[in-house]
């Protein structure tokens, strides 16, 4: 599918999120520009401190966008909002934390958990349609009517990040932000977590913005991957192509380090140390260019004629 | 090994999201833990029958401090703790007994207005100073200046300033008293504030009001519980202190503080003038503050199995 036929839900442009430092900044997210498209699964990757987590909070505007915008369904969404589309993004954006230990309110019950969402938009009838819609919310994610009553501290991680879920849909959300959604949880149970995101995706047409560090993860459940480094985007491309032709130097080491389940070929594997010298930025500055159709990489003009070489 | 022996088990996937623990009650736990404490219930019974008797007693004793009806009756002076008068007599015939239970509804009564009042202003700034930003650098300065202030001193001015008198005491003790409750919640509010389930919050749209009441104060109460534990015995012997120094209560209000001061030359021919009130003053203060603390404790619910 070409991709200027689809629909844009997010665009990020031009964008940079930095912090105080001092009486410096420290700059996160370096002038970073992508599209998101209605009903994909778009991932983050990059190491710890590449700014991928900052890039999905200023979406969910926990971080303050420092410079450019970010757009959701052709509205400015970074900076001051007035309060009616303050209410539209919180009910069309929603987010799933990392840690489903600290993400839930350990002294309220899973019934005001739940319904936090629709309390502060007053988004039901009554208390018994309230009720209705929050045993709908738990039931949708495999959990029963009962644990309403219950505290968070009464449940495993699995049944935890399953709530946090359920709190994000009751909002019936265009868009999700899934901030490592299952780097916290048992091995043995992060499949039935994507499993569900991946049922509701099915179900509701929702979009993802799926961040996470685990490649052999992000192949599983995304249409396209951006990769970050040090806050820049170096390569984004649909998953398959990126895994066939990955072109840019930190990518390729990101992919050597994916941990291969046969002990032999996990044994002769060669690794990939990504060297940043390798780059000669100095006369020739590096641009975000679409270097085949779809396929986005950071590179100068002498790169972008390596790169295409290597393409097949 | 034969296949008709064997057959398919499929698992009851709602089965295995069963909680078979009896429903969690957040007070009812508070209450089984702290019942648990032998001494703090004891404490309480202490705690409980001072009280009630303290505000009863002095209402069928018609004792009043502003007057010495048995002044001119020398048989009724100085009568050691006998079945008529259980804390003996003091040197103007009056009963040890009455006086003691009406000065310690007095110091309980001030006590709990004075907690009360720095507890709320305490709590409400705490919260907003630790929540804003902005605040917080107007009120660190307010705090470091007020801190500053040895506060007996802070109180024994105010008493000279505005003279004698219950009233006055109150708002002495409530001018600058909630500061530190105020600061000790900003600082619990700070560690709370930017934990993830408040960003979670933040991106359901919750109002700060909701945020303060649901989010942060609950998590609170532990905290609370300990303060005001503390609180209630530094304001008994705060008021002690300025009844000792003649510029507390008034002479028409019974208190203990202006007994110990009057009761002091009589400490070697009569001690028990001096001890008793003594004793029920210290058991006062020793069983609410068991009795908060133990509560305090209880009310955490990493303690409740």
């Amino acid at each position: 599918m070409l991709n200027n036929e689809r629909e844009v839900i997010c665009s990020l442009r031009n964008v940079e999120i930095s912090f105080p430092k001092g009486r410096d900044k420290f700059v996160a997210v370096d002038h970073v520009s992508f599209d998101i498209y209605k009903g994909e699964t778009f991932s983050l990757v990059g190491e710890s401190g590449s700014g991928k987590t900052t890039i999905g909070r200023a979406i969910i505007r926990i971080n303050n966008v420092s410079d450019g915008e970010i757009i959701f369904k052709g509205k400015k969404i970074s900076g001051k909002l007035d309060p009616e589309t303050d209410r539209w993004v919180v009910k069309n954006i929603q987010m799933i934390f990392q840690d489903p230990a600290a993400s839930l309110n350990e002294r309220a019950n899973i019934d005001y958990i739940v319904t936090e969402g629709l309390h502060n938009f007053h988004l039901y009838k009554d208390d018994a349609d309230r009720r209705a819609k929050a045993e709908k919310a738990l039931k949708d994610v495999g959990l029963l009517p009962e644990h309403l009553s219950r505290y968070p501290h009464e449940f495993s991680g699995g049944q935890r990040q399953r709530i946090g879920i359920a709190r994000a849909m009751i909002m019936e959300p265009d868009f999700i932000i899934a901030d490592e959604p299952i780097s916290a949880l048992d091995v043995s149970i992060r499949a039935q977590v994507l499993n569900l995101m991946k049922k509701f995706q099915k179900e509701r047409g929702l979009t993802y913005l799926f961040i996470a560090h685990d490649l052999s993860v992000v192949r599983f459940i995304s249409d396209r991957i951006a990769v970050i480094h040090l806050g820049k985007i170096v390569e984004l491309a649909e998953t398959e192509e990126l895994f066939r032709n990955c072109l840019h130097p930190y990518t390729k080491s990101l992919l050597s380090a994916i941990p291969m389940p046969d002990p032999e070929i996990e044994k002769n594997k060669q690794l990939i140390t990504y060297d940043p010298s390798v780059h000669d930025y100095s006369v020739d500055k590096p641009e975000f260019v679409e270097i085949i159709p779809g396929h986005w990489v950071l590179a100068n003009k002498a790169e972008q004629e390596k790169y295409l070489a290597q393409i097949h | 090994m034969e296949d008709n022996k064997f057959e398919f088990v499929t698992i009851d996937a709602e089965a295995s999201e069963h909680i078979s623990a009896p429903v969690y009650s957040y007070w009812k736990s508070v209450l089984r833990t702290f019942l648990k404490s032998k001494f703090a219930v004891f404490m309480l019974i202490v705690a409980i029958f001072i009280t009630v008797f303290s505000l009863i007693q002095p209402m069928f004793s018609g004792y009043s401090a502003a007057d010495a009806p048995y002044i001119n009756d020398f048989s009724r002076r100085f009568i050691a703790p006998c079945a008529e008068h259980p804390f003996g007599t003091d040197h103007i015939g009056n009963s040890l007994f009455d006086a003691v239970w009406a000065a310690c509804g007095t110091s309980l009564k001030l006590s709990t207005v004075v907690t009360a009042i720095n507890m709320v202003i305490g709590i409400a700034v705490g919260a907003i100073w630790g929540y804003s930003k902005k605040v917080d650098i107007v009120m660190m300065e307010v705090y470091n200046i007020f801190a500053n202030i040895p506060y007996t001193l802070f109180l024994i001015i105010m008493m000279y300033v505005l003279g004698q008198g219950t009233k006055q005491m109150i708002f002495a003790m409530t001018c600058t008293g909630w500061l530190g409750i105020a600061y000790f919640i900003r600082v619990q509010v700070m560690i709370i504030r930017d934990r993830e389930y408040n960003l979670a919050s933040k991106c359901l749209g919750t109002p700060t009001s909701r945020m303060v009441t649901k989010n942060i104060l609950p998590y609170m109460v532990s905290v609370i519980m300990t303060l005001v534990s503390r609180e209630i015995p530094a304001v008994i012997g705060n008021e002690i202190t300025l009844s000792y120094l003649s510029i507390g209560l008034p002479a028409t209000v019974a208190s203990i503080g202006k007994m110990v001061y009057t009761y002091t030359p009589y400490m070697n021919g009569y001690p028990y003038l001096f001890w008793i009130p003594v004793t029920v003053l210290g058991l006062v203060s020793v069983s609410l503050y068991v009795v908060g603390q133990t509560l305090a404790d209880a009310s955490d619910p990493r303690t409740h199995r």
